[in-house]
């Protein structure tokens, strides 16, 4: 059991290489919360304009007819990864954790995992 | 040679958005000023009321927004029963949030984020504009108890930016609070999933707050997915109802002289 708060530091500690987090609403796009960032990276920004992506490859996915679920997005940049996990849980429908990873220090598949549990902490 | 040097022209002048804002006493001067000096008390406006604590909004309610209770509802997370039984052991004590984790019927992350969305969800029609005067009543809190107070600063950005993403969707505010109307125009497979929920619900009659407390989702959710709607054609508000003619205008005395005239005219009419 954890607040938002804490999930966010916990994010920010455990992921080698996050530079930033945002927990997001993506209909609004509001970020419910922030962490890290920079004068140079504005995370709220970051968090609004996200909802767009998420958006646009939902509406692809009901257009395309497929079942499943987004688990995460992934955005690869040439020095930065950002990534974006969709919450499934009860509290967190319509909800996504977005991640600001250093791509020099990151480790992709261990960020993913997580980010798995992370989620569950918020939830459960 | 010479070069005639002009001085560079003044610099435009740009608004400062943080100082605009201030200036103007920002969404609500009053809640600035209460902030600044740490109120506690809950503020009163037309369409809801704002629930400060040590100047920090700890709760938002408007008729427009389903509750927390309706949004855990429909999201499975809470039932009535529970919710009821919460109101009852800890409504006094205004510690029902506290109590619903501490009984382990909600974890506190997911009531976190279920609170903070009901907030500022009831928080933008709350700072809508509004044509009755505000009021602020000293030491009342709610029964909610704090789950995560927000600063005043941040509830008004954000309500800023809500209504500049409305505007770019769409910028007709009809949709907002009249009854709606679907087009007729088919609704192709372009719409999405969850504007095809809001879409099902229109029916000449619901408001976007009818259709929010339908569908228990945020009303603020509602209201871009209907003026994404708008924008696409599918729906429209139910115009406004044209004021009946005035029976019997001939019969009274009138100081229109075009009045006059006409009852003149009939008169000469029925004489002949």
């Amino acid at each position: 059991m954890a607040n938002t708060e804490t999930t966010l530091k916990e994010a920010m500690a455990s992921i080698e290489g996050a530079t930033g987090a945002a927990l997001v609403d993506y209909t609004s796009g509001m970020a419910l919360g922030t962490i890290g960032g920079s004068k140079g990276f504005d995370l709220n920004v970051a968090a609004a304009g996200n909802t767009d992506v998420v958006r646009a490859k939902i509406r692809t996915m009901e257009h395309l007819g497929l079942k499943g679920e987004i688990e995460d997005i992934l955005i690869t940049l040439s020095d930065q990864y950002h990534l974006i996990r969709l919450l499934k849980g009860r509290g967190g429908n319509g909800l996504f954790l977005y991640l600001v990873l250093d791509g020099k220090r990151a480790n992709l598949a261990m960020a993913r995992h997580q980010l798995r549990r992370i989620e569950a902490d918020l939830e459960v | 040679m010479t070069t005639v040097r002009t001085p560079p022209p003044p610099r435009l002048p740009v608004r400062d958005r943080a100082a605009g804002t201030s200036a103007n006493g920002g969404v609500s001067p009053m809640l600035s000023r209460l902030a600044d000096e740490r109120a506690t008390g809950v503020l009163i406006r037309e369409h809801g009321t704002l629930y400060l604590a040590d100047g920090q909004v700890v709760h938002a309610e408007s008729p427009s927004t389903p509750g927390l209770d309706v949004l855990l509802a429909a999201r499975g997370v809470l039932d009535a029963e529970a919710w009821r039984e919460a109101v009852a052991a800890a409504g006094a004590r205004r510690r029902v949030g506290r109590f619903l984790v501490d009984h382990g019927r909600i974890a506190e992350g997911a009531l976190e984020l279920c609170h903070l969305g009901a907030l500022y969800d009831a928080a933008y029609f709350v700072l809508g504009p509004s044509g009755s005067p505000t009021r602020f009543r000293y030491g009342a809190a709610h029964w909610l108890g704090p789950v995560h107070p927000v600063p005043v600063a941040a509830l008004e950005r954000e309500t800023v930016r809500r209504r500049e993403l409305l505007h770019r969707i769409w910028p007709d505010p009809a949709t907002d609070t009249a009854p709606l109307l679907r087009s007729g125009l088919p609704a192709g497979p372009s719409v999405p999933l969850r504007q095809e929920a809001v879409l099902g619900r229109v029916d000449g009659v619901r408001t976007a707050a009818d259709v929010s407390v339908a569908l228990g989702r945020p009303a603020f959710h509602t209201l871009v997915d209907l003026r994404r709607l708008a924008a696409a054609g599918l729906v429209g508000a139910v115009p406004a109802p044209q004021p009946p003619p005035l029976p019997g205008v001939l019969t009274q005395p009138s100081a229109d002289p075009d009045v006059a005239l006409l009852r003149r005219l009939r008169d000469a009419l029925e004489a002949l």
